[in-house]
């Protein structure tokens, strides 16, 4: 990135070779929809490329990366207006609603996995995505977020459990 | 709360016995970094099962996008940047040329003023021309990207350039890790290309290639000078994976061009 920042922005194609398919998967996993996360995928690097200038080159690339893929994605929530679908109701949909993130799943623990993901509260799975995205450097995840390491651990705690619980349901109901 | 006790939690925990209460005790443990994530059985497999989460796979149409977008911002980057003209550390190697160049012209009048004759006109205008010869090459082997575009448009004010610059000019093309310079170089060169020895080694340079920038850049000289003998080297340039589909577009245009 910092060959980019200093007047190379073909090195981007190798950042972005490397980072296009995590990337994608944050944003399928907020957004649910492939071609709309494709877009926020080329947002995110067309910023990447506006801002250059204000890549300090003394952190992570990867997190500074996912800070503006976040904003990307909640400016994409503004801009639209989008409001954010309660899911109380979660298990009546279960069954007839398709799930797009289980589409890329080969067995059926994953597919369930990708359900009960799909079913978090938007803050719980954006917390889970970042853990995994962002290799469970949760003090980086801290940076993105705004917030202690101590917290995002907690965070990360309390959208786990919800996830097993919701799991669990998924597996009774299947 | 001494280790016994962490280890008790964790193990009620794990069996699914804790109560709501120990539940909060156990976030602020975790909070404070006594309890690590990974003790905790259960929620540990979930977050691996996470990790072993398939993404999707990028449909070509992102890709495409990407590499249009890069393509654009990358020649709006050739463009000479104005504003770093007026940059500090652009300063010292622009004091230094002028300073040369004063020299060379303070020499020049008072030999002139001397002798008027057309042989010393010459010799000192050969000499002049072998200084910034000089100057070209040894800027070009500079650390800085800028220098190097500097002393490439350098050479164009070289009348008549000897061999020892368009080498120069070639390798700069051939090996130079900035892209930007490289198309410095190419353009630098094409000033050149009446010559057959410098039409040679852009065909040549095609294969050395592999930034895309600079292979369509080449591809767009060779069909405007209409070099056919270029053909066979460009296709080695669409056989290649690696090429981006854009340019291989691009390459397939100049080609059709070209035959």
């Amino acid at each position: 990135m910092a060959k980019v920042r200093d007047g190379d922005p073909e090195k981007l194609g190798l950042l972005y070779e490397r980072y296009k398919r995590p990337l994608l998967g944050f944003f399928v996993g907020m957004v649910r929809d492939k071609e709309l996360s494709e877009d926020l995928v080329q947002n995110t690097f067309v910023r990447i490329l506006k801002y250059k200038h204000l890549f300090r080159g003394d952190g992570d690339f990867r997190t500074w990366m996912f800070h503006i893929a976040r904003n990307v994605k909640n400016d994409h929530f503004r801009k639209n207006k989008i409001a954010h679908e309660k899911v109380d109701k979660w298990e009546d949909k279960i069954k007839d609603e398709g799930n797009l993130m289980q589409e890329w799943q080969s067995d059926d623990e994953q597919r369930m996995l990708a359900i009960a993901l799909d079913k978090l509260p938007e803050d719980k799975r954006e917390i889970l995505l970042l853990s995994k995205y962002q290799e469970k450097k949760y003090k980086e995840i801290g940076e993105i977020l705004g917030c202690t390491e101590g917290t995002v651990k907690v965070k990360v705690f309390r959208a786990l459990q919800d996830l097993k619980a919701i799991y669990q349901q998924v597996e009774k109901m299947m | 709360m001494n280790k016994n006790q962490i280890e008790e939690l964790i193990a009620k925990y794990n069996e699914g016995l804790a109560d709501p209460s120990e539940i909060l005790h156990l976030e602020l443990l975790i909070e404070s970094g006594e309890v690590d994530l990974t003790r905790l059985r259960e929620l540990a497999k979930f977050d691996e099962s996470l990790d072993k989460f398939k993404e999707p796979i990028a449909s070509k149409n992102l890709d495409q996008k990407f590499y249009d977008m890069l393509l654009k911002e990358t020649s709006k980057s050739k463009r000479f940047d104005y504003s770093s003209w007026f940059t500090l550390d652009s300063w010292i190697p622009k004091l230094s040329v002028s300073l040369v160049l004063i020299v060379m012209g303070f020499i020049g009048g008072t030999l002139l003023q001397k002798n008027s004759g057309g042989d010393e006109v010459k010799i000192l205008a050969n000499e002049v021309s072998g200084l910034k010869e000089m100057m070209m090459i040894s800027m070009l082997e500079k650390e800085s990207a800028t220098d190097r575009l500097k002393a490439v448009s350098l050479s164009e004010e070289i009348q008549g350039p000897s061999k020892k610059v368009t080498e120069a000019l070639f390798k700069t093309l051939n090996s130079d890790p900035s892209v930007n310079v490289r198309l410095a170089a190419l353009d630098a060169l094409h000033n050149y290309a009446k010559s057959p020895a410098v039409r040679e080694g852009l065909v040549r340079s095609i294969a050395q290639q592999d930034s895309p920038l600079v292979q369509v850049a080449l591809a767009e000289l060779m069909v405007s000078m209409q070099e056919k003998s270029s053909v066979k080297e460009l296709k080695k340039i669409l056989e290649q994976k690696s090429t981006p589909k854009e340019v291989k577009q691009r390459i397939e245009e100049s080609i059709k061009v070209l035959i």
